[in-house]
């Protein structure tokens, strides 16, 4: 029985040449079509783009930005820690109160201790500085049209309460746990009535003080999602200091400014175009060859050669980003403050500031990072002395101990660092076995607080010691790796809730340090420089002291 | 009707061993060390705010509840929610197929067609300098790693020729192009947008290029081979015996023969060119499904995993029985 496949002879194949070739030229004439009709008479020309090798040009000057990845989700409410989605949302929710901007050493940086009113008209306290009250600016609008009223902030914060994430969570610091506690006066009036008054409330609600356009989410809720979180996964949200235009998911983002943010100081730039870039090395290549004029994504290898790159110039500035390796003081054998401090004495500061950050990086004297207001250097006593870190490690009874160092994966700088500390500390009898971890395992490891030692570099939302201990040196805060409980910390931290006079605030500091530096939880290397390569047109670089940068100050000529 | 009744056949196949994958991946994607939820929480957040967030996704449930959830929405068309966007999983997936399934295709169609012409060739002048030549140069092809040679094509093509544009996307964005089925170059084909038609044609040219180099080597060889062991056959001999013509030759005896092997290595090569894409496209900023699928399993966001891996088990499924079918084409001594 013949197969099926050979209804012809062997000389006559299925498919004949002539077939393949009437059918390639179908298609040939099919795409050349397409493509005469694409660019009929009349059309204007295509844009000059796509010629090979350059990027679209608007005919107003854009911004052009690269970043390393897409954001993961418009709704601010329900993300994770994904820092291109929180830059994003600074930039487009209207947030009611930001920092301010000040100058040092010719650049300049966000002020973290001057928070004024951006989209709103004031916040203020009542006497006791509990009460808080909000009054917003008449005539503010969202894309929509809608105008921004006490309602919109109200269903955006019982919003936050309800999702029970990063609103939510930040809120408790400063007494605010129901969203009873957030009441509309009248159309442009909202009070905030804490449980206690707290020195942090402007810090926390210039990062938590987002607003939504209830009136356009309501229009897409229903029973099963009575916030629109769905919706609100996908569409941008609108109304602050830019719009998003156009976002291809995965690819880029338009952003246009908001011709109708009622403050004074708008957007520099009319147009914005952020595109996905992930490999370093292209972004590298694309801000050479003038394609980008910022690269958000570029390592310390690479800005290293461009700040000598002609066109090119590196934004350098002192950055609260903080390197710490994080030691279990649960886990044997960190358990013993006495090997804490030999491993404190093993690692090597200087080698790691050379070798890595090729000197771009600060020395650091304290677990409470430079700049922070309280810092002192009697908080981190520890240097690298390999001799003294064995009399340390004889003294606590031991001649050698083991123990893993994690890091993250996919971080070229924690894997040098890491290769660092462990040739160092193997002179002090300190055998550390390296291990590398992805981030869905890393956060369940950190979640358990099963890693006896692990590479950290971040920096703190709000640059105040009383928030640098409610989420990293108290009893289950959520960045305490460490494990670390201390009932005087304890102490320290409730008591600082209502201590709101700042000297009073920087002798609490001091003891905090003092004891710090005794317990040792942390071995902290050092605070690297914030680095940005950017075109030598591109202006009004403001440092970012979150790590947030806000684009409004940005501009480009020519 | 043979035909027919072997499609239906294969394809009724398909459903026990698409549904073992499926278990398989719903139970192999919670054994991994990693949790999904505690990556998408804020660092003040606690162990009640990480159960809400739990809820949120099901994952508080029984597993069994949780199979039977995620196998009911299969019937449904709906792969869940994704843990990390918040978003259906099916209208993530839906934007990132079609750019990588563009990137595969059209560089293994192209592979194919270098490695039938080179391979017949090779054969042909077997011995001889530039049968060792087209040898060493697709064995040096396929032993650099993708993304380095992704970079050097960049390198060259983009930075130093300005030839091709720059590596970020996959079409210019001035070119407006309405996105049908996420393929940009068809797409920009069924719209009938000339100038994003040409964009597309010009970001894919360097990633295409980079997969064929990646993947024309053991086709190449398998053409070869099969080429060498047909001109030194007997029928192959007597028919040039006879003085048929050197054409006649080339088109009845020869191509036809060193083809029977092609398919089944095109469909592995197809499954490995899925693969290698996760790296060709971080490396020229594609953000197709394999960058989807590796942030997906990197964050342990179930949806995602279960969805791409069945996925690409579909893919799989479906090329090797297209291979099949083309074999018994080329190959009358097989039967379906």
């Amino acid at each position: 029985m013949p197969g099926f496949s050979h209804p012809h002879g062997p000389g006559s194949p299925a498919l004949s040449r002539r077939s393949i070739l009437q059918l390639g030229g179908g298609v040939a004439l099919l795409f050349a079509t397409g493509c005469a009709a694409g660019t009929k008479a009349g059309d204007p020309a295509p844009a000059a783009s796509t010629a090979p090798g350059g990027s679209d040009a608007p005919a107003a000057r854009a911004l052009r930005i690269a970043v390393g990845s897409y954001l993961s989700s418009w709704d601010q409410d329900f993300v994770g820690f994904d820092l291109t989605a929180l830059m994003l949302y600074k930039n487009v929710f209207p947030y009611m109160i930001d920092y301010g901007v000040t100058s040092v050493g010719g650049g300049q940086i966000l002020d973290t201790e001057a928070i004024a009113p951006t989209f709103a008209e004031s916040f203020e306290p009542d006497a006791d500085n509990k009460v808080w009250t909000l009054k917003l600016r008449r005539g503010v609008k969202f894309a929509s049209g809608n105008e921004m009223t006490a309602e919109d902030v109200k269903w955006s914060k019982d919003r936050a309460f309800a999702a029970k994430a990063n609103v939510a969570g930040i809120y408790r610091l400063i007494g605010l746990t129901k969203a009873d506690q957030v009441e509309v006066v009248d159309d442009y009036t909202v009070r905030f009535t804490q449980a206690f008054p707290s020195a942090l409330t402007r810090q926390i609600q210039a990062i938590s003080l987002y607003v939504f356009d209830s009136q356009e989410a309501k229009k897409h809720i229903t029973d099963d999602d009575p916030w629109a979180k769905e919706w609100f996964a996908k569409n941008p949200p609108t109304g602050g200091y830019f719009n998003v235009d156009k976002a291809v998911q995965g690819q880029e983002i338009l952003l246009s400014a908001n011709t109708g943010y009622p403050g004074t100081d708008g957007a520099k730039s009319s147009q914005i175009r952020i595109t996905v870039v992930p490999a370093a090395s292209n972004q590298r290549l694309q801000l050479q060859n003038g394609d980008i004029d910022i690269a958000l994504g570029i390592g310390q290898r690479d800005i290293k050669d461009l700040k000598t790159t002609p066109g090119i110039k590196v934004i350098s500035a002192p950055s609260n980003n903080q390197l710490a390796i994080q030691m279990s003081v649960t886990t044997a054998p960190f358990d013993d403050p006495a090997v804490r401090k030999a491993l404190a004495q093993a690692v090597p500061y200087e080698q790691i500031i050379a070798n890595v950050y090729g000197g771009d990086a600060r020395p650091t004297r304290s677990i409470v990072p430079l700049d922070m207001p309280g810092y002192s250097e009697s908080g981190y006593p520890y240097t690298h002395d390999v001799a003294k870190a064995k009399e340390t490690l004889a003294g606590a009874g031991k001649t050698s101990i083991t123990s893993e160092l994690v890091f993250q994966t996919d971080s070229e700088e924690q894997q040098q660092i890491a290769v660092l500390v462990q040739s160092e500390a193997r002179k002090a009898g300190i055998e550390l076995k390296l291990t590398p971890l992805d981030p869905a395992t890393l956060a369940e490891r950190r979640e358990k607080k099963n890693i006896p030692l692990q590479i950290t570099l971040g920096q703190l939302w709000v640059n105040d010691v009383e928030y640098m201990l409610g989420t990293s040196f108290t009893k289950g805060a959520n960045l305490n790796y460490s494990n670390y409980v201390n009932d005087e910390i304890e102490k320290i931290f409730e008591e600082s809730h209502t201590v709101v006079d700042e000297a009073e605030r920087a002798k609490l500091w001091l003891r905090v340090q003092e004891i710090m530096a005794e317990d040792v939880p942390w071995v902290v290397i050092c605070q690297p420089n914030f680095n940005l390569p950017v075109r030598e047109e591109v202006g009004g670089w403001v440092q970012p002291m979150d790590g947030l940068a806000r684009l409004r100050y940005l501009s480009v000529t020519g | 009707m043979r035909v027919l009744r072997f499609l239906l056949r294969r394809l009724l196949q398909l459903v026990p061993v698409l549904l073992g994958v499926v278990v398989v991946t719903f139970l192999l994607v919670r054994v991994l060390p990693g949790d999904p939820i505690r990556t998408i929480l804020g660092p003040n957040a606690t162990e009640a705010d990480a159960a809400a967030a739990r809820a949120r996704f099901g994952l508080d449930q029984p597993l069994w509840r949780q199979f039977l959830d995620y196998v009911g929405g299969l019937f449904t068309g709906d792969f869940g929610t994704s843990i990390q966007s918040g978003t259906s999983v099916g209208a993530e997936m839906a934007v990132r197929i079609g750019p990588t399934m563009e990137l595969v295709v059209i560089a293994l169609t192209v592979a194919l067609v270098l490695a039938v012409v080179l391979g017949i060739w090779s054969a042909r002048n077997a011995g001889r300098f530039g049968d060792h030549t087209v040898r060493v140069a697709a064995l040096v092809g396929n032993s650099v790693p993708e993304f380095w040679l992704g970079l050097v094509l960049i390198l060259v093509g983009y930075s130093v020729l300005g030839w091709f544009p720059a590596p970020s996307g996959r079409v210019d964005p001035g070119t407006d192009l309405t996105l049908i089925t996420g393929a940009d170059l068809l797409d920009a084909a069924l719209t009938a947008n000339g100038p994003a038609f040409v964009s597309a044609l010009e970001h894919l040219a360097l990633p295409v290029a980079t997969l064929v180099i990646a993947i024309v080597a053991p086709l190449l060889r398998s053409v070869r081979a099969s080429a060498l062991e047909v001109l030194a056959s007997e029928a192959y001999t007597a028919a040039a015996a006879h003085g048929l013509k050197d054409r006649l030759l080339l088109r009845g005896y020869l191509v036809r023969a060193a083809l029977v092997r092609l398919p089944a290595l095109a469909a592995l090569v197809f499954g490995f060119s899925i693969g290698s894409t996760v790296l060709v496209e971080y490396v020229f900023s594609w953000q197709g499904f394999g960058q989807w699928a590796l942030r997906g399993l990197l964050y342990r966001d179930y949806p995602v995993v279960q969805a791409s891996v069945l996925v690409i088990a579909l893919f799989y499924v479906v090329v090797f029985l297209i291979a099949d079918v083309v074999h018994a084409i080329l190959d009358p001594r097989v039967r379906i």
